[in-house]
């Protein structure tokens, strides 16, 4: 009998840590499902939805948007401006990061620097940034004033390579700050190892430093990229004819009336699908090619 | 002075008010393995980094087979380094990491091999090729780093604590392969240390260090045998210091009184009478005699305070004079338990004079 008293105890004992558990996951369950599942269905659900109408299915709302040259120009348009943002904006990070780590006078003052696009509203820091390079903003005033042989304002605002700059202004922080972090967990007496074998510091540069970080430069511009895809005010505002995905999904339901909600959702749909598949496609090749290290 | 690979001239080197290296010179000659040997904060690691060229000394000048190096870029040095840490290349093979030296000098892919070979058969790493660093043991990640560093024959091989990441019985391991490798390659090395076991048992000379300054160098016996000074005294071995001052000098011989007790030691050349002196005792070369046995010079009464069973030996505390105390080593022969009236004879007392306050 007392086997079974025992039994008995133990069984509930597992039972009220179940009970405990369930309901200390309700909260985030019903965050969960209203904030993220319910939207997400709703979504999908008018993606097939006929545009207007609250019954009926069909595919046309990614046929017309698949189908129209306008439509894989702005898939297109998307990809060049993240991965050209993230891949200029690593670009430009490993450089300042190797000298930030140096501690050379005032680096605190250049960290907090680094940062700033992060603190500064994106809309505001867009705005800033369309009035130093429009045709009468300082950059132009300068170039017509003193740099001989420049007769007209160069055009930055409203093109491509103006928007991938401001890209870089936006997404610059969070390359730079994956970079330094991934310099700073190296071990410096390996580097040291490499100049007494005899090595210059730039062999030691390309040799021992760079093939050490790039795997977490790497993984750490899956972020960035993942931002910079999603990217919405700065386009919005700096962008001109230049619409990416999210602009695109914001004039579907903003420009025309009544709004047409189902080929936004669709779009939206596409959207997230491109990014699932390219994140994974993305985390592949970053395992591999964090891989060189040999089996961990 | 051929025969000296490497001089450091009068070297300083200050952080702020830090004096790291208080003007140094050191000589070390053709295939000898000095150690650097102080406690941490000594400067011996920032005497080996202005010798790899990563500091850059303040004053003085260091010199590398006659060649004035102090303004020469580490990378042309032509050192041999092994590290702490071991700072193999995480991304690279054994084969890589130790053919590494040997691909910055352009050297072709077959002697690369060849050469890589030959290193790992000295440090009895062969098939361990295609591993990386971090599947081997500490002892073998050692072993790669040396591996690395005399791979393309440095003129001087530098290793800075290369066991003191490792544990106890293979750090004694080591430390006879490290010695055994430096010998048969006739190799100048300079080895870092602060264990002072370690630096008696490899070096040819041991320079002890100590804020900055070297206090004393010479071979490990002298540097055991005939200390220097007091910092020397403690640091190397056990030992036991008596404060006491010169009554009479007689002789060759002078009488200390220490503790109300009168010692008979060899004279000092300076010390007349009246000059305080510092007398220094190692714990193995006090004699216990039991109460009983015949007295004489330098045969002083003592109580055991406390006995401490080392296994081959006994540690004694005891008290003996005027409030004397002293530490005795002896074998387990002859055994005093706690409290034991016991006789002292001190057949080799070693003593400096006090100078100053």
């Amino acid at each position: 009998m007392g086997t079974r008293t025992a039994d008995m105890m133990r069984f509930w004992r597992t039972h009220a840590s179940r009970l405990i558990t369930l309901f200390l996951l309700l909260p985030a369950l019903a965050g969960f499902f209203g904030l993220f599942f319910y939207p997400m269905l709703l979504t999908v659900i008018l993606s097939f939805r006929p545009e207007g109408q609250a019954i009926g299915w069909t595919l046309e709302n990614y046929t017309r948007f698949l189908a129209d040259p306008d439509g894989r120009w702005v898939i297109l348009l998307t990809f060049i401006l993240s991965l050209g943002g993230t891949a200029l904006s690593v670009l430009l990070s490993v450089p300042l990061a190797l000298i930030l780590r140096e501690k050379v006078r005032g680096h605190r003052f250049y960290r907090l620097m680094v940062l700033v696009p992060l603190v500064v509203p994106g809309l505001i820091g867009a705005l800033g940034l369309l009035l130093f390079w429009g045709t009468r903003g300082w950059f132009n005033l300068f170039l017509l004033q003193f740099v001989p042989f420049v007769q007209r304002p160069v055009a930055v605002n409203y093109t491509m390579h103006g928007l991938i700059m401001f890209y870089v202004w936006l997404y610059f922080p969070y390359t730079c700050i994956t970079t330094l972090s991934s310099l700073e967990s190296l071990d410096r007496s390996i580097e040291e190892a490499g100049e007494v074998s005899g090595a210059t510091r730039w062999q030691v540069l390309r040799h021992i430093v760079l093939p050490l970080i790039t795997p977490g430069i790497l993984a750490g511009s899956v972020l960035t990229f993942m931002a910079a895809f999603g990217a919405f005010s700065v386009p919005l505002i700096a962008g001109g004819n230049y619409r990416p995905l999210a602009v695109e999904i914001y004039k579907q339901i903003s420009v025309p009336i009544p709004a047409r909600w189902s080929a936004a959702s669709a779009i939206a749909i596409v959207m997230g699908v491109l990014q699932v598949i390219f994140l994974s496609l993305y985390m592949r090749f970053v395992r591999r090619a964090g891989g060189t290290g040999g089996p961990s | 002075m051929t025969d000296v690979t490497i001089e450091f001239r009068d070297v300083s080197k200050r952080y702020g008010t830090l004096v790291a290296n208080d003007h140094l010179s050191l000589a070390i000659r053709k295939g000898e393995l000095m150690t650097l040997l102080g406690p941490s904060g000594c400067g011996k690691t920032t005497a080996l980094r202005c010798l790899t060229g990563y500091i850059r000394p303040d004053e003085g000048r260091i010199f590398i087979d006659g060649q004035d190096v102090t303004d020469v870029p580490t990378h042309q040095r032509e050192l041999g380094m092994v590290f702490q840490n071991f700072a193999l290349f995480p991304h690279m093979t054994v084969q890589d990491n130790v053919g590494f030296p040997l691909m910055i000098r352009n050297l072709s892919k077959a002697e690369r091999a060849q050469r890589v070979a030959q290193a790992l058969r000295l440090v009895r790493l062969e098939g361990y090729e295609s591993h990386y660093p971090r599947q081997l043991s500490g002892g073998q990640q050692q072993r790669v780093g040396l591996a690395r560093a005399l791979v393309y024959r440095p003129k001087v091989l530098l290793l800075d604590e290369p066991l003191s990441n490792l544990d106890a019985k293979l750090r004694e391991e080591m430390r006879f392969e490290i010695k055994e490798v430096v010998t048969r390659l006739e190799i100048t090395a300079v080895y870092v240390t602060h264990d002072q076991a370690e630096a008696l048992a490899l070096s040819d000379r041991v320079a002890i260090m100590n804020r900055g300054r070297l206090e004393q160098v010479g071979t490990p016996e002298e540097i055991y045998e005939h200390p220097q000074s007091r910092f020397v005294a403690e640091f190397i071995g056990l030992s036991n210091f008596l404060e006491g001052y010169v009554q009479a000098v007689d002789g060759d011989t002078m009488v200390v009184s220490v503790g109300g007790l009168q010692m008979r030691i060899p004279v000092l050349a300076e010390a007349g009478p009246g000059q305080r002196v510092l007398l220094f005792l190692r714990p193995n070369e006090v004699e216990l005699l039991r109460p009983d046995d015949p007295g004489g010079a330098n045969v002083f009464d003592a109580r055991v305070e406390k006995v401490t069973y080392l296994g081959d030996t006994l540690d004694y505390r005891l008290t003996f004079g005027q409030g004397l105390t002293l530490r005795v080593q002896s074998d387990a022969q002859r055994r005093f338990g706690q409290g034991a009236p016991v006789r002292l004879r001190f057949p080799r007392v070693r003593c400096w004079a006090i100078t100053g306050n």
